[in-house]
């Protein structure tokens, strides 16, 4: 039996589900996590900020579906040559903002000086963003619960040299490896467009992922220090279960939240580290994403603002609606936290 | 002539597109039509010399009032302000004008900028092939502590100008033309005694190895100008270089400010150029763009004036509703793209290449303004060469236009269609990546495969500067240092020795024993025949071997304040003509 079992029986959940005589049984037949999911669907801003994520989540895989049933393209002006579309670098008044009225045709108007659609670009930056945070979450959760796992469960040396390894990553500059790794894989793969594309993709998602790891790391490590002591473990010992089953079977499953917890927290992280590095030039370069287009707008605060505003509206949505679902989701997976 | 962006530091040639510069309109409800900024009748780089204007003082400008101080604002800190090294458009320009004074001086008459007598009494008198100078420099200079400047301390400073090891960042024109340039190596490694530059009681007599024709233009950089010896040490000296001219440094931190203050032993009688109303000039680097163009647009403090470009998003509205406080005008730049002739060898490729390139697009993707801060053109000397004349190299080609169909044509014509091309773009510049983006799809629909090569702002200019570097096609620029042909061709065309000295400033590693040829020709023609001889080679080279293509000419927008009166282009430098400029109290 594992902890979480035995918390649901206990009479902490009074709150949570009234003990009449009737649903007695009820209170019994329900899983730590179900519990969790019932919680968070009475929490109006969790299910307000997950229908915000999820719309955001449908608008990037849609996006290209999206962009070519309204006519917009993201990387190349409606027709060449852009200067059609361009007076002194601002799109002309009749394609919209921000000199225009609105515009079915354009509905974010297009960018200055390239006459890029801003509406498919915010899209597709959107895409961007999540496939980025969405792989960077999944690998950095995968690396850090297995390190943690190990590290927790395997005394002396093991241990002690993995948590230095932690040490080791923790003190160094985030900042500083993005910056050093990024015109490295530029000179690699100079010749071939399309493999850069992918390389800086790629190489993105590992710089996140490889300074991303540690804090899941060392809370899964604690959680096993802990844990490993209590007795439903040391009686697995004792009857001679193996050591993988013990880690997957016993220890896992009572560490759910915390992985879930961290999972929630860390997307709205990975998209805001995304955004920060195309802002500082060294994250994706032929690929719109939303930093980039903060990036590109940032002159143009007081001519254009839809320009800039709607990048910079986007990431705030984006990770504020993360960041409070992430919060939620830990209050409700949290049974010391129970209103 | 380095311009003063940090991108172009490592380079003695103008790179491309410089992040910001052009414009953007606000609250007026509309972009104004394209403004009639009119870069070619701006743009009179120097059209000539006038070696009659030698009595100072200068004449004086109407209505102008003495008195004042003006506010100067700037992005960039100066590079050294050594005299022998100041090789920067900032620091040659605000030297030059306010702090020293040199053999030869600019003045802005009219919209151009004629060469006139500085130090000397005129423009030099060369022998009959241009290989020895005579100047005679003028009495009654002083320094800044009162003493006599003599014909010695300007063959001191000239001498100090072969220093290629304290100066590494200074102009070399000194060693590529004078006796012995490439084996003296100035006062400290060499000594002083140089048989280059004789003098003779106030006389200076410079000896050149090659014909130098266009001395009296190399005289008005400040490395050709008087230093007093025994106070130059080249570490220290760039800290407080000894004034002779109007202004002097009351205080100067590096990268932060400068404060210039009249000069009390500047004696306008000696000077036919400067003017100096002002009482000082207050300056202040490391002032973030957006924060200049607020200022400027606001004209919180009216005697402010910045020679940084007005930045693309405010362009429309400082030229709408101020148009009087911006000037524009060019700089002495063209921009180019350079087939290399070794690998495409073709001419018919290399003019579907300038029918396929999209220049108004590039120019619109790369953030500048067409018509002011870059603007298109065939000739390879830029608007305002003396003897420059408009033609047309490919005559069904619409200056500016692109043709895809006609780019497709002569390629099918050569049998090379799908030719691939590859050139340089850093992909840490979003400026610059999408205008790769722009010229690949250009490229692509004239039926070229185009493959750019990424690399970074850092190492751009190393690796387009290595001849072995696996591109076929390098984008570029050149600015001249004078207004003279000779200041174009010769670095631009002329052979190099690949191995020895790499390509030098001949991106197109071109290499036509006629031209080189044509070229020594002219530079030991009559001088007053040279800016029509240069302009027809420029038309015979192009039509001949259509070596490169001009993809744009620069230009430079600057505002002040509206208490600045008298400020216009220095289009020499792309700076402004600090010598007229006068405070409205």
């Amino acid at each position: 039996m594992t902890v979480a079992d035995l918390e649901v029986l206990g009479p902490g959940d009074s709150e949570e589900a009234p003990p009449t005589d009737e649903t007695g049984k009820k209170i019994t037949g329900r899983s730590p996590t179900r519990i969790a999911l019932d919680r968070l669907r009475k929490d109006k801003v969790a299910v307000v900020c997950a229908i915000t994520v999820l719309i955001l989540i449908l608008l990037g895989v849609l996006a290209p579906l999206i962009n070519s049933l309204l006519n917009i393209k993201a990387d190349a002006p409606p027709s060449t040559p852009a200067t059609q579309y361009l007076v002194l670098g601002y799109p002309k008044p009749e394609t919209g903002p921000p000199y225009g009225p609105f515009n079915w045709e354009h509905p974010l108007g297009l960018a200055p000086n390239v006459a890029y659609d801003n509406l498919a670009r915010l899209l597709i930056g959107i895409r961007t963003s999540f496939a980025v945070a969405l792989i960077a979450t999944v690998l950095t959760t995968l690396v850090g619960v297995t390190i943690g796992l190990i590290a927790g469960f395997a005394r002396g040396a093991v241990d002690k040299v993995i948590s230095f390894v932690i040490d080791l990553f923790l003190a160094f500059p985030f900042l500083l490896g993005a910056l050093a790794l990024a015109p490295i894989i530029t000179n690699r793969f100079a010749t071939n467009q399309a493999l850069l594309g992918k390389a800086q993709f790629f190489s993105l998602i590992g710089v996140l992922v490889v300074f991303g790891w540690m804090g899941l790391a060392r809370l899964i490590r604690g959680q096993v220090l802990s844990l490993r002591e209590r007795e439903f473990v040391q009686a697995a010992r004792v009857i001679g279960v193996p050591t993988r089953r013990i880690l997957f079977k016993e220890l896992l499953p009572n560490m759910v939240a915390p992985i879930v917890v961290s999972i929630s927290l860390s997307l709205p992280g990975f998209v805001a580290a995304e955004a920060g590095l195309a802002f500082l030039g060294i994250g994706l370069t032929n690929t719109p994403s939303l930093g980039q287009t903060i990036l590109r707008a940032q002159g143009y605060f007081n001519q254009y603002p839809l320009y800039l505003w709607a990048p910079v509206v986007t990431v705030m949505v984006l990770v504020i609606a993360l960041n409070l679902l992430g919060d939620s989701i830990r209050d409700a997976f949290d049974p010391s936290t129970r209103r | 002539m380095r311009l003063n962006k940090p991108i172009i530091a490592v380079s003695t040639v103008a790179l491309l597109a410089l992040a910001a510069c052009g414009g953007g309109d606000g609250d007026t409800g509309g972009p104004p039509g394209a403004t009639n900024t009119a870069n070619e009748e701006a743009g009179n780089a120097g059209s000539g010399q006038d070696p009659t204007r030698t009595e100072g003082p200068a004449p004086e400008i109407e209505g102008a009032a003495e008195g004042g101080t003006v506010k100067v604002i700037s992005v960039n800190g100066l590079n050294s302000m050594d005299p022998s090294e100041a090789y920067y458009t900032n620091t040659g320009s605000i030297l030059t004008n306010l702090v020293t004074r040199q053999l030869t001086q600019y003045v802005y008459v009219d919209g151009e900028m004629v060469l006139i007598p500085d130090l000397a009494t005129d423009l030099g008198k060369p022998n009959d092939d241009f290989t020895e100078w005579e100047f005679t420099i003028r009495d009654g200079v002083k320094w800044e502590d009162g003493s006599d400047v003599t014909a010695e301390d300007v063959a001191y400073g000239i001498k100090r100008s072969f220093d290629r090891a304290s100066f590494p960042e200074g102009a070399a024109y000194s060693n590529d033309y004078f006796v012995n340039g490439d084996t003296y190596e100035g006062p400290y490694k060499s000594g002083e005694d140089y048989a280059g530059v004789v003098v003779d009681g106030m006389t200076l007599t410079l000896k050149m190895a090659t014909p130098f024709p266009d001395m009296p233009f190399w005289g008005a950089f400040p490395a050709i100008g008087p230093i007093p010896k025994g106070e130059d040490d080249p570490a220290e000296y760039r800290n407080h270089p000894w004034s002779t001219g109007p202004y002097k440094f009351a205080d100067y931190k590096p990268e932060q400010s400068l404060t210039l203050v009249r000069n009390e032993f500047w004696d306008p009688a000696t000077d036919p150029g400067r003017h100096a109303y002002p009482d000082s000039y207050e300056m202040s680097f490391d002032t973030p763009t957006a924060q200049i163009d607020q200022l400027m647009l606001q004209d919180s403090e009216p005697a402010t004036l910045t020679y940084d470009n007005v930045s693309a998003p405010n362009y429309p509205q400082m030229s709408g509703e101020n148009a009087d406080r911006l000037v524009v005008g060019s700089d002495p730049c063209t921009f180019m793209w350079y087939p290399d002739y070794r690998k495409i060898t073709d001419i018919k490729v290399r003019q579907a290449l300038a029918y396929a390139y999209p220049y108004l697009d590039a120019i619109a993707a790369s953030g500048n303004i067409d018509g002011v801060t870059r603007s298109v053109g065939t000739n390879i000397q830029p608007p305002g060469i003396p003897g420059r004349e408009e033609f047309n190299p490919l005559p069904e080609h619409e200056k500016g236009g692109t043709d895809a169909a006609k780019a497709k044509a002569l390629l099918e014509e050569a049998g090379e269609v799908g030719y691939e091309i590859n050139w340089l773009y850093p992909t840490d510049d979003p400026l610059l990546v999408d205008t790769q983006k722009v010229v690949k799809a250009a490229l692509e629909e004239a039926g070229f495969t185009a493959a750019p090569v990424a690399t970074t702002l850092a190492d751009f200019s190393t690796l387009r500067a290595d001849p072995d570097t696996d591109i076929n096609v390098r984008s570029g620029g050149w600015c001249s240092d004078w207004p003279s042909g000779g200041s174009w061709f010769p670095p631009v065309f002329e052979t190099t020795a690949l191995e020895k000295e790499g390509l030098g400033s001949n991106y197109a590693v071109f290499s036509e024993k006629k031209v080189d040829d044509q070229i020594d020709t002219i530079l030991a023609s009559p001088i007053e025949d040279q800016p029509t001889l240069w302009n027809e080679l420029d038309q015979s080279l192009q039509e001949e071997f259509f070596p490169v293509f001009v993809t744009a000419y620069g230009g430079v927008a600057m505002q002040h304040g509206s208490g600045i009166m008298g400020m216009e282009v220095d289009n020499t430098y792309g700076m402004p003509t600090w010598k007229d400029i006068w405070v409205q109290q």
